[in-house]
């Protein structure tokens, strides 16, 4: 038969079974929606975090600012240009921040801006925020008191579009003026004894002026608006009121050149690895001078953008691989779907190809029209898989704005084309491979064995030839067992106790075990029955993971959590989902037998104990793999429902131990005022008589362009210094030990501690050797008073050990606070002379900080504007794992990525108070500067009351110190004089709530992405069933023949449905429990059940599996038995 | 009345039309007025050209599909008056069906086939067992009971089918070509049987067949063509036994 012969055979096929071509459509559709849906969400994910940092960056790939410190000026710009001939336009800006008031609202820290009129186009446009159209801010910025406004800024302002303007803007400028010093008494000038001059001081004010807010311009639209969040000025605009810094009042003050290679960033992203290079160029070439002997660069450049896409690789690595392994685990699912389907055909198209040899067709003749046929299904489905991805991309996408959303552009579907082939591609090849190759193997088998109906038995013993993979992957098993301590020599023999103490060790245990298993199976079930034989390897393949989540992590044998934590869990899960489904699959007789004994007593139902248990053993691979899409669907839903449970749970549960009394904090906008009679840690006691402890704390944020004062993660004066990814901007605490330790001495001083919370990595000399994961709270209480005994011993100095962070080359799985150190399996850095190199140690919060680590803080600016470095080792990192931990810390959950503050998100480095007296920051170095504090100069304070953690009587407390210190011209205000100071007072518990909130929208959208796989499992289930019944006709007509009524033949479609429903719930149930329990056991936190999730996922799968199963059960129950025993497939 | 015989009447049958796709343009008329009366403890045949009604007419004693007019009795019950749970009940207390291929649940052993009616008629499962053994062993398959049909042969198959039809102890059994796929000698062993069952429980059997000799083994034939009874032969034939 030729071609056309072949199209038509395929065409009259798929006209006559019309539902069985749907369903393989419908099972290639759903399981391309899967793959193209996860991938588009995945992608979407990764670029809404990217786009909502580099949307900020404007058209801006590199800045120049003055190498060591202090501004450029006009004549720079030549100079520069030259050294970037490649770059599309250069731009000059100033940039700093102040206060601002606009009506009764007041921000503390508003940056401002100012940029030439005239700058490049290249650099974009301003858009109106009212009518959206260009503007030309020329016309808006006439003098130096008028200024634009973003519309974020106006929008935190209360400002709306219909607001008239200009409206006025209140603010200071730091006024710097040299006057004769007076003698106090008569008043004169003091002259100088030798000289006869007159002595000059610095006179430093506040000068508060009022601005003219003239237009509000769009921030959230990309364009050069986007790069200015605050108040914009013209250059000279700004340039009059920064000078007032100056005594000398020069107005020729360039705080940084901007430079551009192209226009359009953000509908054109740059190649990165370009910027990156010329970038390096860039730095190769940049000119040098000689201060104090030493060569300095006289341009300092830095590339946020880059930076931008370094840390989103960073934070977003182990979010993106999570959410991949669920997408592999869903799309798995998908899989299943198409295959099982298509395994559906397999007698069907055994009969049909038994029919056509018969009458002389030739192989390859039916070959080609299954191919047809399949083509056909495979593209239709694939097509219609693509509009469902496209559409589910699209929708979770608008989760991802009311998730995540700082500007609807931000977060856009984005979709790949490689993805989208790739994925459709896919599915259209699985669906035509599942359904031909099963056909390919019909059209070699016995005609008449066909043609009777034989089955292809799938119990027959294996071939040599799979026998041999079976040796393989054994030896493969054996190589990662061997791997654990010949191979890799850092980790221990399986023989040896210590060999099964270590993460690193049990990946290789898991990977061991399941090769060896899997291949052992193999290979004995040449010999012994298949059963027997894959029982053995599903018992290992579940049991180990198991066995390591239960035992070894639960009773305490694992004692080192370092290592891969992530690789484990993903190994573990998979596994154990492989194991349970393979299990269950292989004794799924058994089972059935189980069910029609028992259902056999019940009158009414006895017919449907006897079919229906039956139909589902008879057909083994494919009832297995139904139950194993709920399976793998169900233990990714309580796997993520019961971490969300667990973490809630243990958050809120002991939150109260861990916040260590305290109840609320407070930050001020500036630290207090130096008042003679009072301080504010005093009026605080006054403002509420159940405030029984004030701590007040010095703290530091640096400024976004304050580069000088970033912490340095490599020895500044290394010659492999960079500063692109060697500065960090964290910020900086002072501890003393009276705000610690209160009256007691030492850790051995039974005396109560003032504030005495739980640290997570220990410095030297208290770290035990190996990190015990079931220690008792008093244990880590105590562990943590010595720590803080070392932090403030003046004596103590800890190793550095040989840990860098980079950030281009971020090891995720050394991510900080996931996993408890021990630094085992680092060296110390040794000097010249062989002997370990030590300092003093700071305390951390920062998950970017690992134990051990040596960094170089900035402390007081020389006179060349060059900070002075200290270098220090981490010493300990507090443990943010435990609610109250560290209260000023956990920024990072409650403002998320959309407040841009990277310091808050990066953590803060503390120190001991003997080191204060040396930063500007605290104040006391320098005398000229304008941050000058005094000792008790605080900004933040730890506020302890008498009411239990939860009570809602602490926000009324926290309402009336706002209210003491926010309200105009009374309480604190009036105080000092001043209307420029704002505090913000938290509860301990609001800010929980808050972290539990964003902790929640996280998770909601892990279980959209996780059910999503539900509900895809679901649609599966009513296509598989539709599929049964429809193929099952002539045994239904048969059933109604010798008597079935019709509620038994309905009953029977749906209970083979439900019980398959039911197995997957359950592996499902007790896979996500068990590796719930491993991970809590991980983190060292309570399991908790979700017992309501489960409850809904039992009653969603009751549901679906009655209207999968009864709506085509009831149809078949209505077809006539005669017309139905006619049925031949 | 094609026949008339002082026995009780078991089967009683006026009238009766079946026409498929009715109203359509493709109906089909299959039964053109089926007048039949059988008595208790007959064994009847029925034969005719491809396509003349048979199966129909046997579909419609068993109620396994509605006809369009006509009465049929069973029992002196007027089975067109009950509702389809009640023509199902009565269907697997007092009919028994054979068919001619694909007779028996592939996913069930032969024992698991033949003691099913008995489940739903309410058994306990040990009693519903035994007794299926037990009219296995009868029929010569007691070394197969645990057997899957695709691994019977033909007439293992059809006797697991008898087996299956009987033990209910149906008053008539219905056999669409009973021995149609099988070869002469099993055809011989399957026909010989149901007379054996016939002769001993009085049980009334309606067979289509389109082969004379094993036609000529029943009581009388009945001639069908175009979805009318065309004349009825009276036995016995030749070599009865
Ligand atoms: N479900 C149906 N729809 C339409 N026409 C039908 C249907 N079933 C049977 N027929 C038609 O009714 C007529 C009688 O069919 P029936 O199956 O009773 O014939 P038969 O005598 O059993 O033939 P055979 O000896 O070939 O089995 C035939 O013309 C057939 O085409
Ligand atoms: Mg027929």
């Amino acid at each position: 038969m030729g071609l056309i012969s072949s199209i038509k055979i395929a065409k009259r096929a798929l006209t006559r079974r019309k539902t069985k071509n749907f369903s393989a459509i419908l099972a290639i559709a759903l399981g391309v929606t899967l793959m193209v849906g996860i991938q588009i969400t995945t992608d979407t994910l990764e670029n809404a975090f990217l786009t909502s940092l580099l949307i900020r960056e404007g058209e801006v790939d590199i800045r120049f600012s003055n190498g060591t410190g202090g501004f450029l000026s006009a004549a720079d710009e030549s100079n520069i240009s030259a050294l970037v001939p490649d770059a599309l336009a250069i731009m000059s800006e100033l940039q700093s921040s102040g206060p601002a008031m606009i009506g009764s609202q007041f921000e503390p820290s508003v940056s401002m801006a100012g940029i030439p009129l005239d700058y490049n186009e290249a650099f974009g446009n301003f858009y109106d925020w009212d009518t959206g159209e260009v503007m030309d801010i020329s016309t808006y910025l006439a003098d130096n008191s008028s200024v634009l406004l973003s519309s974020s800024l106006a929008e935190d302002m209360d400002i709306n579009k219909s607001t008239e303007l200009p409206i006025n803007l209140t603010t200071e400028f730091t006024s710097i003026t040299i006057v004769p010093k007076l003698n106090e008494s008569t008043g004169f000038p003091i002259l100088n004894e030798t000289t006869g001059f007159p002595i000059l001081e610095l006179q430093i004010t506040e000068e508060r002026v009022i601005l003219s807010i003239t237009e509000i311009f769009d921030s959230r639209r990309p364009g050069i608006g986007a790069s200015y969040r605050g108040v914009l000025f013209s250059l000279d605009a700004y340039q009059d009121w920064m000078s007032l810094q100056d005594p000398l009042r020069n107005k020729d003050i360039i705080g940084a050149y901007l430079i551009t290679y192209q226009t359009d960033h953000f509908s054109t992203p740059i190649d990165e690895t370009v910027l990156q290079e010329k970038f390096d160029a860039l730095e190769e070439r940049l000119p040098v001078k000689m201060v104090n002997d030493q060569e300095v660069n006289v341009y300092a450049i830095d590339s946020s953008r880059l930076l931008y896409i370094g840390l989103i690789d960073l934070i977003f690595g182990l979010m993106s691989s999570f959410l991949n392994v669920l997408g592999l685990l869903i799309i798995i699912t998908g899989i299943l779907l198409i295959t099982n389907v298509q395994l559906m055909s397999v007698e069907d198209r055994e009969f049909q190809t038994g029919v056509l040899r018969a009458v002389g067709e030739k192989r390859g003749g039916i070959f080609r029209s299954m191919l047809f046929e399949t083509l056909f299904q495979g593209i239709f489905g694939g097509i219609f898989g693509l509009v469902g991805g496209l559409i589910f991309g699209q929708l979770v996408a608008l989760y991802l704005v009311s998730l995540f959303g700082s500007g609807s552009a931000s977060v856009q579907p984005l979709v790949k084309e490689s993805v989208v082939i790739f994925s459709v591609i896919v599915g259209v090849i699985l669906g035509m491979l599942t359904g031909l190759l099963p056909a390919l193997r019909a059209s070699r088998v016995n005609i008449v064995e066909a043609l009777r109906g034989i089955k292809i038995t799938f119990e027959e013993k294996s071939s040599r030839n799979l026998a041999f993979i079976g040796v393989l992957l054994s030896f493969l098993g054996i190589f990662f067992f061997l791997n654990n301590g010949i191979i890799n020599r850092n980790l221990q023999y399986i023989w040896l106790t210590s060999g099964w103490d270590n993460i690193s060790e049990w990946e290789n245990i898991l990977l061991g075990a399941g090769f060896l298993f899997t291949g052992l199976g193999i290979v004995l079930s040449r010999y012994i029955s298949r059963t027997k034989a894959f029982n053995l390897t599903s018992i290992v393949l579940w049991g180990t993971p198991v066995f390591m989540f239960v035992v070894a992590m639960g009773s305490g044998w694992i004692t080192d959590m370092s290592g891969s934590s992530l690789n484990i869990l993903i190994i573990a899960i998979i596994e154990i989902v492989i194991g349970s489904v393979m299990l269950v699959g292989m004794n799924l007789p058994y089972i059935m037998r189980f069910l029609r004994s028992t259902l056999i007593k019940i009158p009414g139902v006895k017919g449907v104990a006897q079919v229906a248990p039956a139909l589902i053993s008879s057909h083994k691979t494919r009832s297995t793999l139904t139950f194993a899409i709920f399976a793998v669907v169900l233990t990714l839903n309580v796997t993520v429902a019961s971490l969300v449970a667990t973490n809630i749970d243990s958050t809120v549960g002991q939150s109260e131990e861990d916040s260590r009394g305290i109840d609320l904090y407070v930050q001020l906008s500036d630290p207090e005022y130096n008042l003679a009679n009072t301080s504010y840690t005093t009026e605080l006691y006054r403002i509420d008589s159940a405030i029984t402890d004030v701590i007040g704390m010095k703290t530091f944020k640096p400024g976004s362009t304050d580069y000088t004062r970033y912490v340095a993660t490599k020895n500044p004066f290394s010659p492999d210094f960079n500063p692109q990814s060697n500065l960090l901007p964290l910020g900086f605490g002072e501890l003393r030990s009276d705000q610690i330790l209160g009256d007691a001495q030492n850790a051995t001083d039974d005396e109560d501690w003032r504030f005495d919370f739980y640290m997570y990595n220990l410095p030297d000399g208290v770290r035990p050797t190996s990190i015990d994961l079931g220690a008792s709270d008093e244990v880590l209480l105590d562990q943590s008073k010595r720590a803080w005994d070392k932090f403030f011993d003046p004596e103590y100095r800890m190793t550095a050990y040989n840990i860098t962070l980079d950030l281009e080359n971020f090891d995720i799985s050394n991510f900080g606070g996931f996993t408890a150190s021990t630094l085992e399996e680092v060296d110390p850095i040794l000097d010249i002379n062989g002997s370990e190199v030590q300092y003093p140690i700071v305390f951390t919060d920062s998950f970017l900080l690992p134990l051990g680590m040596p960094i170089w803080i900035p402390f007081n600016t020389s006179q060349f504007g060059f900070p002075v470095y200290q270098p220090f080792t981490i010493g300990g990192s507090f443990d943010s794992d435990r609610a109250g931990g560290w209260p000023l810390s956990r920024s990072m959950q409650t403002e998320g990525f959309s407040s841009g503050s990277f310091s808050g998100t990066l953590g803060t480095v503390y120190f001991p108070e003997r080191f204060s007296s040396y930063t500007d920051f605290f104040g006391m170095a320098d005398e000229l500067s304008p941050d000058k504090r005094e000792p008790d100069q605080f900004d933040t304070y730890l506020i302890k009351t008498t009411y239990p953690f939860d009570s809602p009587a602490i926000e009324d407390v926290a309402q009336s110190i706002e209210d003491f210190t926010n309200t105009k011209d009374s309480g604190y205000r009036k105080l000092i004089g001043d209307e420029f100071m704002v505090a913000t007072a938290t509860s301990l518990y609001s800010k929980l709530e808050a972290s539990l909130e964003m902790m929640e929208q996280m998770t909601n959208f892990l279980q959209i992405y996780v059910n999503f796989g539900l509900i895809i499992g679901a649609v599966g289930m009513a296509v598989i069933s539709v599929r049964n019944v429809a193929e099952r006709k002539r045994e239904i007509g048969m059933m109604r023949a010798i008597g079935f009524p019709r509620y038994q033949v309905m009953t029977a479609a749906l209970l083979e449905l439900m019980v398959l429903g039911f197995i997957g719930l359950i592996i499902g149930v007790v896979n996500g429990l068990f590796v719930n329990v491993g991970f809590s056991n991980m983190l060292d936190v309570p399991v908790v059940i979700p017992w309501g999730t489960i409850g809904a996922y039992l009653s969603f799968i009751t549901f679906i599996g009655l209207l999968a199963g009864a709506i085509p059960g009831w149809v078949a129950s209505r077809i006539p038995a005669a017309e139905a025993l006619r049925y031949v497939g | 009345m094609f026949h008339s015989n002082d026995s009780e009447v078991i089967l009683k049958i006026e009238g009766l039309h079946k026409r498929y796709n009715e109203g359509k343009s493709n109906e089909v008329h299959a039964l053109r007025g089926i007048d039949l009366e059988v008595k208790k403890g007959d064994m009847m045949a029925i034969m005719g050209p491809s396509g003349c009604g048979k199966t129909t007419l046997l579909n419609m004693i068993g109620h396994l599909d509605k006809n369009s007019g006509g009465e049929i009795h069973i029992s002196k019950i007027d089975t067109n008056k009950l509702s389809d749970g009640q023509q199902t009940a009565f269907r697997r207390d007092n009919i028994g069906f054979i068919f001619q291929l694909f007779n028996l649940f592939p996913f069930l052993s032969a024992v698991e086939n033949v003691e099913t009616p008995l489940l739903l008629q309410g058994y306990n499962s040990g009693i519903a067992r035994e007794q299926a053994k037990m009219l296995l062993r009868d029929l010569g398959m007691g070394d197969r009971l645990y057997h899957s049909p695709m691994e019977l042969s033909g007439g293992q198959q059809q006797r697991v089918a008898v087996a299956r039809a009987l033990i209910t102890d149906p008053a008539i059994i219905l056999g669409d070509e009973p021995t149609g796929d099988l070869d002469s000698t099993t055809s011989a062993e399957v026909i010989t049987l149901f007379r054996r069952i016939n002769k001993m429980n009085k049980q009334t059997f309606v067979l289509v067949t389109h082969n004379r000799w094993i036609a000529e083994k029943c009581d009388y034939i009945v001639h069908m063509i175009d979805g009318k009874i065309s004349n009825m032969e009276m036995g016995p034939f030749k070599e009865e036994k």
